[in-house]
C-alpha cells in the first residue's frame, strides 16, 4: 500500500517518470530504492512519450493530437451521445464534469436578443485588425479597469482578443518559450493547459506538487507557497528543464480557491528574483459567490513587481457562462509580447458580429450591475448550498471557499487501493450511472481519490445527479482493509 | 524519457547562482541595466544566427537566387551586429557601467542556461528569407523577454503587416476620407457586402439558444456539419452525398491548413507548392508549425508543354521531389489551390486526376484549397471541385478545404472547413479544435446562410458574378489601354499584374521599391515576392471592389507608373550622358535564377503573345 507523501523532507526527488505513472503505485514505490522514500514535490510534464496513438497517416505530432482526441471520448463523448434531458432523455448522462455555468442561459439568452445585438455593419464582415476591433479592445480596457479595480485606466493597447483562453495559453507558450522549455504550474490545476501549451507551442508543464495534509506553516490544504515553487523550479532546473514562467490560475481550478493579495505578490516577487514570466488566468474572476473571500485581480495591486511579464488572461466562457462564445483576452503592458501573440491572431481569430456583441455586453453595466452579476452569485450559491449539504449529509470531506463552479471532492476513502488506476475505476462506475465527474488524474493531483464536482446547474439536474452519487458511493462504502487514517481526515476548517 | 534526461542531469543547478546575484536595490537603482542585459542577448542571438547562416553556406543549393539571398541575409546580420555593438558601447560610456561586473559574470554562466531545449529550437530556425524580411532595426530591439519564434513573431507583425495596420487606420472613404488606402492588395470580395449585410440582418440569424452558448463539439456542431456536407454536396457536384462526420469546421481556411500541416507532417518535414501562392501560407509553415514548403516554380515562358503561362504539369512536381529526395527532404504531401489563389486559374478535370494520380504513386498526401470556388465568373471555364470525381485515386490522403472568405466575401466571418475520408485526420484536427473554435451563434448563422440555396442562387451568384464581371472588364481595359501585360483565367478576385518594364534592374529590391511608390501613392498591391514568384515585377491585384474605388485606385496605379517611367528615363538619359561601361545585362541576370534567365531574352516576345491569347 502506497503511503501518502509525507513533508519531511523538501530535497527535490530525482525520480523521472513519475508523472507519466499511471500504473500501480506499489510499482512505483518498489522502483525506487527502499529506504530513500522520497516525496515528489514536482514532476516534469513530457506528452511526447506519454501520450501517442496508433495511425499510418498522422505525423508523429498528429499522433499525439489524435490521443488528446481519443482519450476525451470515453467521458465527454459518452456524454454527448447520451445527455440527460427531463423529457426526452431523463435516463441520459448528468454532466457534473464540464465546468460550465448553466444556471443563468435565461438571462443571458434575453440580453443577447435585444436589438443593440443585432447590428450588422459591413466592417464587421471584413477583415479585422488581427488584436481585436478597436472598439472591443476599448471596451475591453474599460472593463477591467472597473471589474478588476485596476488604479490607474487599462489601455486597449494591451489588450489583444482571440477565440478563448485555450488560444491564449497556446499563443503565450510558443511566443515566451522555445520548443521544450516549461512553465511552473501549481498542480491539482486545470488539466487543459497540458494540451494548450503542448499543441502548438511544445511547451511543457512543470507540476509544483500541493498536499492535501496541512503541515508545516500552511493554513489550509493545498496551499502554495513560496518555497513549493523554489525547490520545483530548482528541481527542473537540475533535470535541465529550463523554465521560462509560472501559471497562476486565481481563483483556482479546480480548488475554488484563491490567493490572498500578499501571496500574490509573493508569487510574483518569486518569478522576479528568477525573471519568470507570470501568466495569471482569471477566467472566475466575477465567479467569486462568496464577498467575504475578498477577491483581488492582480491588475488592483497598487504596483506590479514585473509589469513587463506579467500576462493577464480573462474570458466571457465562466464569468458570463458562455463558453461557446468563443471569447478570451490578453491584458500585458509588454508590448512586444502583445504584438508577437497578434500576429498569431490570425489562427485565433473571432467573427466580427460576436466581437460587437461582446463589446455591446461588457458596456452595458446597468444589465451586468443590477441584473446579471447578483442573480447569478445568488444562483450559484443556491446550488453550492445544496450540493454542499448533500456531501456533508454523507459525510464525504471536500474543499470549497466560494469561488468558481465546482467542489474538490475527497473520495479517497472510496478507493480500495490508494491508485489512480482505481480512481479511474470509482469514475467509470459514476458514469455507469449516469453522471460524469471529473477525476483529480486529470488535474495532475498527486494523490489518487480527488474529484471536482460542478455544481453550477439546475436544480433538478443536481438533484438527480446527487441521487446517481450517492448510489455509487453507498455501493462502494465497503472500504478496503484498513485504511490510512490520514485517509478519512478531513481537510482542516474547510467545509463551507 | 528518463534516458532523455539523464546526461542532462550532471549539470550543477543554475537557479542558484541566478539568486545570488539579484538583489532588489540593484535593479531599481540602475535603470539602464536591463537595457544593456538585452542588449546583450540579442547580440548572443545574432551571433549564433550569423554562425548558423556562415555554416549553412555550404549546405544550401547553388541556385543563383538563394545564394544572393543568403548573402543578403549575412549582411544583414553583420550590420545588425554593428549597430548593437556601438549601442552597447554608448550605453556603457553613458554611465551604465557601476555594477556591470557584478551581472556580467552571471550572463556568460547563464548564456549556456538554455542548452536543451533552447538549442535545438535556435537551430531549426530557418536561416533564410524570412530571416531576411525581418531583420530591419526595429527587429534588434524586440525585447529579450520573446522566444526566437516569438521575436520573428512581433517582428512579423511590425514589419510585414505594417502596410496593413496602417491601412486599417486609414481606409478610403469617398466622402470621410478621399486620400485613405486603397487596398488592391488584400483578397477580399468587397462587391456585394451589401446583400450579405442584409441577408445576414435577416430574423432568421438572430437565434439564440443553451446549445450555442455551450462549449461544441470541437469538430464544430453538427447542424452545421451537416449543412455543410450538403452545401459541399451540391456545389462541388459529389456523385455521392458527402456525410457530416468527414467536415471539421475551422475558424478559418487558414486554421484548416495549419492544422492539416501539425497532423501531417513533422517539423522540417515538407509539402511540395506550385508558386505563385497564397504568401499566407509561408508564414503559417515558417512561423507556427515549422513545416517546409517546396517551391515548384513555373515558367511563364511559353512552351510546347506548357499551354498556359504557369501551367502545373506533373513532371515538374516528379522533379521537384526527386531534387527534394536527394536532399535528405521528408516529403509529406503537395499543396494544391484550385481556384487558384493568386492566379484565377482553374484546373481541368484531367489534369486535377493527374496531380492525384502523382501523388498517390509517392504517397502523398494532397491538400487542395478550393476557398475560391463559386467566384468563377466566366461559364466558359467550367470549374470542378476534386470532390466532384467519381473516386478518388486515394481518398485516405485527399484532404479538401473550403471558407466563406472568398466565396461570399465576409472575411471578417472567420470560417473554414476541412472536408477528408481519413478519420484519424478528422480526429488529430478535432483535437486542435479548440485552438480554432467558432462562437455557436456564428455557427448558427453561417448553418441558415448555407442553408438558403434559394438566395444563394438566385440572388447572391447572380449578383457577384455580374458584378464581377464587370469590375473585372473595367480593371482589364484600363491595363489595356496603359499596355500592361496581365494574365487573368476568369476566376478568382485577382489579376496577377506584370510590371517587370517598369524595374530596372528587374530585382526584387526594385520589385519592393516599386511596392513602396505605390503605397506612398495611398495604393496596396501585393508583389510577386510574397507569393514566391520567382520573377520579380509580377503583382496581385484585386479587383473585386466597389466601382468608385477602383476608379480611383487605377489613377493612382497610373500616376506611380507614370512617375516611375519618368524616373527611368530621367535614369537613362543621365546614364548614357555618363558614359558608364557597366551592362545591365549584369545586374539582371543576377536576380533571375540560372534557368529562368535562358528565357528572359525572350521574354519580351512572349509577353505579347500573352497579351494577346488572355485580353
Amino acid at each position: 500500500m502506497a503511503t501518502l507523501p509525507k513533508k519531511e523532507s523538501r530535497a527535490p526527488t530525482t525520480c523521472l517518470g513519475l508523472d507519466t505513472n499511471y500504473g500501480d503505485g506499489l510499482e512505483r514505490e518498489r522502483s525506487r530504492k527502499p529506504d530513500h522514500k522520497r516525496p515528489e514535490h514536482y514532476g516534469v510534464g513530457d506528452p511526447t512519450t506519454t501520450f501517442s496513438s496508433d495511425s499510418s497517416h498522422l505525423s508523429s505530432r498528429g499522433r499525439i493530437s489524435k490521443w488528446f482526441w481519443d482519450s476525451a471520448e470515453e467521458g465527454y463523448r459518452t456524454y454527448h451521445m447520451d445527455e440527460y434531458d427531463e423529457d426526452k432523455n431523463p435516463n441520459g448522462i448528468i454532466n457534473l464534469g464540464t465546468s460550465e455555468n448553466k444556471l443563468c442561459f435565461d438571462l443571458l439568452s434575453s440580453r443577447l436578443s435585444q436589438s443593440d445585438m443585432l447590428q450588422v455593419k459591413p466592417s464587421l464582415l471584413q477583415y479585422p485588425d488581427w488584436r481585436g476591433h478597436l472598439f472591443l479592445r476599448k471596451e475591453v480596457a474599460r472593463f477591467l479597469s472597473f471589474y478588476c479595480r485596476s488604479p490607474a485606466p487599462l489601455k486597449p493597447e494591451n489588450v489583444v482578443v482571440l477565440n478563448g483562453c485555450a488560444s491564449l495559453f497556446s499563443a503565450l507558450a510558443t511566443v515566451l518559450c522555445e520548443v521544450g522549455e516549461a512553465f511552473l504550474i501549481p498542480a491539482p490545476y486545470y488539466g487543459a493547459i497540458t494540451q494548450h501549451v503542448y499543441l502548438y507551442g511544445n511547451v511543457r508543464l512543470v507540476y509544483v506538487y500541493l498536499d492535501s495534509e496541512v503541515t508545516g506553516l500552511d493554513t489550509r490544504p493545498f496551499q502554495l507557497t513560496v518555497e513549493k515553487l523554489e525547490v520545483a523550479l530548482q528541481g527542473a532546473n537540475a533535470e535541465g528543464v529550463k523554465v521560462k514562467g509560472l501559471i497562476l490560475i486565481n481563483p483556482q481550478n479546480p480548488l475554488g480557491d484563491i490567493y490572498s493579495p500578499g501571496e500574490l505578490r509573493q508569487y510574483l516577487e518569486f518569478a522576479k528574483r528568477h525573471e519568470l514570466h507570470v501568466v495569471v488566468d482569471e477566467v472566475y474572476m466575477l465567479s467569486v459567490f462568496e464577498e467575504s473571500l475578498g477577491y483581488r485581480s492582480v491588475l488592483s495591486l497598487e504596483r506590479l513587481p514585473d509589469p513587463q511579464r506579467t500576462h493577464v488572461m480573462w474570458a466571457t466562457s465562466k464569468d458570463f457562462g458562455m463558453s461557446g462564445l468563443r471569447f478570451g483576452t490578453l491584458y500585458t503592458e509588454n508590448r512586444d509580447v502583445a504584438t508577437a501573440v497578434a500576429s498569431l491572431c490570425r489562427y485565433h481569430g473571432l467573427s466580427g458580429l460576436v466581437q460587437h456583441q461582446v463589446a455591446q455586453l461588457l458596456q452595458d453595466r446597468d444589465w451586468i450591475n443590477q441584473v446579471y452579476l447578483p442573480e447569478n452569485h445568488a444562483r450559484l450559491k443556491a446550488a453550492h448550498t445544496y450540493v454542499s449539504g448533500e456531501l456533508r449529509a454523507l459525510g464525504i470531506p471536500f474543499l470549497s471557499r466560494g469561488a468558481g463552479f465546482f467542489i474538490w471532492v475527497d473520495l479517497r476513502k472510496y478507493l480500495p487501493k490508494a491508485t489512480f488506476e482505481e480512481e479511474r475505476l470509482l469514475w467509470r462506475r459514476f458514469l455507469d450511472n449516469k453522471v460524469l465527474l471529473s477525476f483529480g488524474k486529470a488535474f495532475e493531483c498527486k494523490e489518487p481519490g480527488w474529484f471536482r464536482l460542478v455544481f453550477s446547474d439546475k436544480a433538478h439536474r443536481l438533484r438527480l445527479g446527487m441521487q446517481r452519487i450517492r448510489k455509487v458511493l453507498t455501493g462502494t462504502l465497503r472500504v478496503a482493509e484498513d485504511p490510512p487514517s490520514s485517509r478519512t481526515q478531513e481537510p482542516r476548517g474547510q467545509h463551507i | 524519457m528518463s534516458g532523455n534526461r539523464d546526461p542532462r542531469s550532471g549539470q550543477p543547478p543554475k537557479a542558484k547562482t541566478k539568486c545570488q546575484n539579484v538583489s532588489h536595490q540593484s535593479d531599481t537603482h540602475h535603470r539602464p541595466h536591463p537595457r544593456v542585459m538585452k542588449l546583450i542577448q540579442r547580440l548572443r542571438k545574432i551571433i549564433n544566427e550569423y554562425i548558423l547562416q556562415l555554416e549553412s553556406r555550404h549546405q544550401q543549393e547553388d541556385l543563383e537566387q538563394e545564394e544572393q539571398q543568403h548573402s543578403q541575409n549575412i549582411r544583414d546580420q553583420e550590420a545588425i551586429l554593428v549597430h548593437l555593438m556601438c549601442e552597447v558601447v554608448n550605453l556603457l560610456h553613458s554611465g551604465a557601467s557601476s555594477s556591470l561586473e557584478l551581472r556580467l559574470p552571471r550572463l556568460s554562466l547563464d548564456s549556456r542556461g538554455g542548452a536543451g531545449g533552447g538549442q535545438q529550437a535556435q537551430s531549426s530556425r530557418e536561416p533564410d528569407q524570412l530571416s531576411h524580411q525581418l531583420s530591419d532595426s526595429e527587429t534588434a530591439f524586440i525585447s529579450c523577454d520573446l522566444s526566437n519564434r516569438g521575436i520573428d513573431l512581433s517582428a512579423l507583425y511590425k514589419s510585414n503587416l505594417q502596410d496593413f495596420i496602417a491601412y486599417q487606420g486609414d481606409k478610403y472613404h469617398e466622402d470621410k476620407n478621399t486620400s485613405g488606402f486603397i487596398n488592391l492588395g488584400l483578397s477580399e470580395n468587397k462587391l456585394c457586402i451589401d446583400l450579405l449585410t442584409e441577408r445576414l440582418s435577416r430574423s432568421d440569424m438572430n437565434y439564440i439558444d443553451d446549445d450555442l452558448l455551450q462549449y461544441p463539439d470541437w469538430r464544430g456542431h453538427a447542424f452545421l456539419r451537416e449543412e455543410v456536407a450538403r452545401f459541399l454536396t451540391y456545389y462541388c457536384k459529389a456523385p455521392d452525398l458527402l456525410v457530416p462526420e468527414n467536415v471539421v469546421v475551422l475558424n478559418s481556411s487558414l486554421s484548416v491548413f495549419l492544422t492539416l500541416t501539425m497532423v501531417l507532417c513533422d517539423p522540417d518535414d515538407a509539402f511540395l507548392i506550385p508558386t505563385p501562392f497564397y504568401s499566407g501560407l509561408t508564414l503559417t509553415a515558417r512561423l507556427y508549425s515549422k513545416v517546409e514548403l517546396i517551391h515548384v516554380h513555373l515558367q511563364r515562358k511559353i512552351t510546347e508543354a506548357d499551354t498556359q503561362p504557369f501551367q502545373l504539369i506533373v513532371d515538374k512536381l516528379e522533379k521537384a521531389l526527386l531534387e527534394a529526395k536527394f536532399k535528405g527532404k521528408k516529403v509529406r504531401g503537395l499543396v494544391l489551390f484550385n481556384p487558384n489563389n493568386s492566379l484565377g486559374d482553374i484546373d481541368s478535370l484531367d489534369s486535377l486526376k493527374e496531380y492525384l494520380e502523382f501523388a498517390k504513386r509517392h504517397n502523398l498526401h494532397v491538400i487542395i484549397d478550393e476557398t475560391s470556388m463559386l467566384s468563377e465568373f466566366r461559364e466558359s471555364i467550367p470549374f470542378h471541385s476534386v470532390l466532384n470525381m467519381k473516386s478518388l485515386p486515394d481518398p485516405n490522403r485527399t484532404h479538401v478545404i473550403w471558407g466563406t472568405s472568398k466565396s461570399f466575401g465576409i472575411s471578417g466571418f472567420r470560417f473554414g472547413t476541412l472536408y477528408t475520408h481519413n478519420k484519424e485526420v478528422v480526429s488529430a484536427v478535432g483535437a486542435f479544435g479548440f485552438l480554432h473554435g467558432i462562437s455557436g451563434i456564428t455557427q448558427h448563422k453561417l448553418c441558415r446562410l448555407l442553408q438558403d440555396r434559394e438566395w444563394i442562387d438566385n440572388v447572391y451568384l447572380p449578383t457577384n458574378r455580374s458584378r464581377m464581371q464587370e469590375a473585372h472588364r473595367y480593371i482589364t481595359n484600363k491595363l489595356k489601354t496603359m499596355k500592361v501585360p496581365f494574365v487573368s483565367h476568369g476566376s478568382g478576385l485577382y489579376i496577377w499584374v506584370n510590371l517587370k518594364e517598369y524595374l530596372d534592374p528587374c530585382t526584387f529590391e526594385e520589385e519592393q521599391l516599386l511596392y513602396r511608390r505605390f503605397l506612398d501613392n495611398k495604393l496596396l498591391l501585393a508583389p510577386g515576392k510574397a507569393y514566391m514568384c520567382k520573377e520579380p515585377g509580377w503583382f496581385r491585384l484585386t479587383f473585386s471592389d466597389k466601382p468608385l474605388r477602383l476608379k480611383v485606385a487605377m489613377q493612382r496605379f497610373s500616376e506611380a507608373l507614370t512617375d516611375k517611367k519618368q524616373n527611368w528615363i530621367e535614369k537613362q538619359v543621365e546614364d548614357a550622358l555618363v558614359e558608364s561601361v557597366s551592362s545591365p545585362s549584369s545586374s539582371s541576370s543576377s536576380s533571375s535564377s540560372s534557368s529562368s534567365s535562358s528565357s528572359s531574352s525572350s521574354s519580351s516576345s512572349s509577353f505579347v503573345n500573352l497579351d494577346s491569347s488572355h485580353f
